[in-house]
């Protein structure tokens, strides 16, 4: 019996569409795994969300939506990094949730330093597009020592963080240096920003051993997700920095 | 001015993230011998180690039973 039976009974279809397109050689992709196309597109869904939420606030700078932004988006955030699976549907949100504390955030700077919010944005994509240059081209190279590098120096900047605001919360002074705008002040200021600027490296890295690995496709979103708190992060200290060089 | 400046910046980089991001990286990059294992990190890998050598020491090459005296007659 032939092992065409479908062939022999019907025959070849002479269709031309089917032509050059219907060969069996050609290797199918496997839909249900991370590529990098993917994780770019979501990305830009999530900046997308990001920049409708802040003009909002922008245009209407309520601190109570604020406020739900910057607490909503860290709780949001602390449930996606322990629950990749759901990034599809907390990822939007926490670009959203952030989107309002950011909007909000930019406004108060603008009224204080014209002008900040646009410099801040440009500087933000700028970083944002060289480092993806120089991780491409193999002139950053993440290792696991860089890793234990960033993950240490990003762990010191959190807890430095959070004591300053418990010192705030209980009415004590706060850390001078943090919101100093003198030389020990920008210093602090531009090592955050180049903290936050190589967390960018070790994202861009995850994305791309994830599709080379295929990662299953929800990591699409948590890799979105994780780029988009890098930027976050990265945006609101170049912000920072920027009011303090103007102070 | 500045404003402009700083937003052609924005698109430029924007641009650029949507099209080189979609590529991938080169080979300097990608083969490499020293590059991050996300699926067994340092940490793990040290408690594996720890792990695997308290089982090493707990299996001894001695084996339990009576022990036999072995005479020179029974070898001829």
């Amino acid at each position: 019996m032939s092992k065409h039976a479908a062939l022999d009974r019907f025959g070849r279809s002479g269709n031309p569409v089917f032509g050059n397109k219907f060969d069996a050689s050609q290797t199918v992709t496997d839909t249900n795994t991370m590529s990098l196309n993917g994780a770019v597109n979501k990305t830009g869904i999530l900046l997308a969300l990001c920049f409708c939420s802040a003009i909002f606030t922008w245009n209407n700078p309520i601190p109570t939506l604020m406020w739900t932004g910057m607490i909503g988006g860290f709780i949001v955030a602390i449930y996606t990094s322990f629950v990749p699976k759901n990034a599809g549907i907390t990822a939007p949100i926490y670009a959203i949730l952030k989107g309002f504390a950011l909007g909000a955030i930019s406004v108060f700077f603008e009224r204080e330093y014209p002008g900040i919010a646009i410099q801040a944005i440009g500087l933000t994509f700028g970083t944002l597009a060289a480092l993806l240059f120089f991780y491409k081209s193999g002139i950053i190279k993440p290792t696991e020592n860089f890793r234990l590098m960033i993950f240490s120096a990003t762990a010191a900047v959190c807890i430095l963080y959070i004591i300053n605001l418990l010192m705030y919360a209980f009415g004590a002074n706060q850390i001078g240096f943090i919101h100093d705008s003198g030389f020990f002040g920008i210093a602090f200021s531009l090592f955050v920003v180049s903290i936050a600027a190589l967390n960018l490296v070790l994202d861009f890295d995850f994305i791309e051993q994830g599709s080379e690995n295929g990662l299953p496709k929800y990591m699409e979103w948590y890799g979105a997700f994780a780029l988009m708190v890098t930027l976050v992060w990265l945006y609101l200290e170049i912000l920072r920095l920027l009011a303090k060089l103007r102070r | 001015m500045t404003a402009f400046i700083y937003g052609l910046l924005a698109v430029i980089g924007l641009f650029i993230f949507f099209n080189l991001g979609k590529v991938k990286a080169s080979k300097k990059q990608t083969n490499r011998n020293d590059r991050i294992n996300y699926a067994n990190p340092p940490w793990r890998r040290k408690n594996a180690k720890s792990k695997s050598s308290n089982q090493d020491q707990g299996s001894s090459n001695i084996i339990e039973g009576k022990a036999e005296e072995i005479k020179n007659e029974d070898k001829d």
